[in-house]
């Protein structure tokens, strides 16, 4: 009787994967199978770890874009459950993080050398946070979705925390520990009184319920949803969840802030469309609570670029003052989110936003990793003075990556903000779209203040002290690359970028 | 002596106050220790909401969960004990107050 029961309970089709969920999966076990076989390789003693753990990290990270290409034109696909979704969106994401992964490794490589770091660890630990981010923006689970995140953010932790005999960044780590942390714990309150007031912790199932039965948007529900929200907006930094990143990103190794300015907010991000769009923001269901949401999310948007950008202005420290300049960027992103539902080209102008963001500022800090000292010193605006004169191929890459994050055309900087802003006045958001450019006006200043000590100014202090390295040079020439394609051939990535919110769309409903 | 019944309400009252208390203690308390205490803490009203929401619900999705975050909290504290022991290498102390390199 007993056995019957669970016979019938137990549904085989949850037990097997297809073919082509197999397929769909290759590029998660790929990266998983890599970070592994480097974990394995960096603790065997009688072999040297460092060439063979940064070429299996290459080899992974490389394997992996390769594996998502594959199955980018796959039809969109649910496994275990319904926990998560392999999905056009899901495709190009991961493309992201593995390609941000990558310039990560390339530009550490030598770094570590000269911090006198050169531990695997580090590479796997990379690792682990890409696979950590390729299920983030594939789980449409929340439960699912924590998990992934938290195995992005331990790793980050822990790299944070890298130079472990320096104090800047211990503390920067603990800083980012422990509200990194309680924003996890938050956002889990949150998922809890979601799934309390739904009876389900899938996003689509949740935008289902809602749907059908509006009147299950109750208190509980709303308090779960901004609980959500708010871990959300302290993820990517928003203002005023934002105290905690100019420290971390100061603390913190050089490649590895570019990399957590990139990968971890384009990852959040990712997370943050399928979850709000699951809420039911821009759907009829009970409108107040979407105009307190839509208000909220206005706030924090002002706020975050007004305040991004003004404390930017007042900095020396070019990380400090790149960390700044990335909570203004995410002020942009989050005008994409507010306006995704109100024009015709939906969310796809804030995924290119992503993407340019991503070259853009990788790229800058792979030259900033390349330029500074031991302990990321040397990294002030009068340390860069007169470095025309000595690197000037490096400081004609920072010269694209700033004009870039400073929206000058033809960079990708310019396109992205230019769909952006125009998404913006089609939603008619016309206030929101004011500020932004005046924002914008204003971080011109710090940017081509830069670019002013590298090239007009007169050098000083110790002339060039190292060669580049050729994989540092790959990986800046290969972001120049792509800032400048991406800046002259827009159209082409909001092509992809549609596609991908169009799998999306499809998905909700 | 009369018996009380306890009712769905009081019990995410609990939790939710559980859940405050931890929140606050991250706030406020200068201990790094007990701030990771706290954060333990706020897990665990979260576990707590999940079992009695499954319970209410009839569904368990919810206890399911709990299984998951328990085993995520764990590596959470060792990641963090982690850290603590390598700030205090550093620094020689456990004290939030003094943990202000990155403010000048």
């Amino acid at each position: 009787m007993e056995t019957q029961a669970a016979q019938t309970l137990i549904r085989s089709d949850l037990l097997t994967l297809t073919q082509n969920q197999m397929e769909m999966l290759l590029p998660y076990a790929w990266v998983f199978v890599g970070a592994a076989v480097a974990l394995v390789l960096s603790v065997i003693r009688f072999i040297s770890p460092k060439w063979p753990v940064f070429i299996v990290s290459l080899l992974t990270l490389g394997g992996g874009v390769w594996a998502t290409e594959k199955v980018i034109h796959g039809e969109r696909l649910l496994a275990f459950n319904n926990m998560m979704i392999f999905d056009h969106y899901s495709s190009v994401f991961n493309i992201l993080f593995l390609v941000s992964a990558a310039v990560t490794v390339l530009a550490s490589f030598r770094y570590l050398d000269k911090e006198g770091l050169q531990y695997p660890e580090y590479y796997v630990l990379i690792l682990f946070s890409a696979l950590g981010m390729m299920l983030m923006a594939s789980s449409i689970d929340l439960v699912v979705m924590f998990i992934a995140l938290e195995l992005m953010s331990l790793a980050v932790y822990s790299l944070v925390g890298f130079r472990r005999a320096d104090r800047k960044s211990n503390e920067a780590a603990m800083k980012y520990f422990v509200l990194g942390s309680a924003a996890s714990a938050i956002l889990l309150y949150g998922v809890a009184l979601l799934y309390g007031s739904t009876g389900s912790t899938n996003i689509l199932d949740i935008l289902a319920t809602i749907e059908k039965t509006p009147a299950l948007v109750t208190p509980v529900f709303s308090v779960g949803a901004w609980l959500v929200m708010i871990g959300f907006l302290f993820k990517v930094a928003s203002v005023p969840f934002h105290m905690w990143m100019p420290d971390v990103y100061e603390g913190s190794p050089a490649p590895i802030t570019g990399f957590m300015t990139t990968g971890l907010k384009a990852a959040a991000f990712a997370t943050f469309i399928r979850v709000t769009m699951s809420l039911g923001y821009g759907k009829s269901i009970s409108a107040v609570f979407q105009h307190h949401m839509h208000d909220a999310l206005w706030v924090c948007a002002v706020l975050t670029m007004v305040i991004g950008n003004l404390v930017a202005l007042a900095q020396v420290n070019l990380k400090r003052m790149l960390a700044y300049s990335s909570i203004a960027h995410t002020g942009y992103l989050l005008i994409g989110l507010i306006v995704g539902p109100g024009n015709e080209n939906g969310y796809s102008p804030m995924i290119v936003y992503l993407i340019a963001y991503a070259a853009m500022n990788l790229g800058a800090f792979v030259v900033m990793s390349m330029l500074a000292g031991r302990e990321d010193h040397g990294l002030n605006l009068h340390d860069l003075a007169g470095l025309s004169s000595r690197r000037p191929w490096l400081a004609f890459a920072m010269v694209v990556f700033l004009f870039s994050l400073a929206g000058i055309p033809p960079t990708a900087g310019f396109a992205g903000k230019y769909m952006l802003l125009y998404s913006a006045v089609q939603a008619g958001e016309i206030p929101l779209v004011v500020i932004a450019v005046l924002c914008s006006a204003i971080s011109v200043y710090y940017y081509l203040r830069v670019i002013v000590y590298m090239y007009m100014k007169e050098p000083a202090g110790s002339p060039a002290n190292a060669r580049a390295s050729l994989w540092s040079a790959l990986a800046t020439t290969g972001m120049v690359a792509i800032t400048m394609i991406v800046g002259l051939q827009p159209s082409q990535v909001l092509n992809i970028a549609k596609k991908a919110v169009n799998s999306l769309v499809v998905a909700a409903k | 002596m009369g018996t009380m019944a306890v009712e769905t309400w009081m019990v995410h009252a609990f939790c939710a106050t559980i859940f405050c208390i931890g929140l606050v203690g991250i706030l406020i308390r200068r201990n790094i220790l007990v701030v990771l205490m706290c954060i333990e803490l706020m897990l665990n009203a979260v576990n707590l909401t999940f079992v009695s929401f499954s319970k209410q619900l009839d569904h368990l999705g919810g206890q399911m969960s709990v299984f998951f975050i328990i085993t995520v909290a764990a590596a959470e504290s060792a990641v963090g004990l982690g850290l603590v022991i390598a700030l205090f290498r550093t620094l020689r102390t456990v004290d939030t107050d003094q943990i202000q390199l990155l403010k000048e």
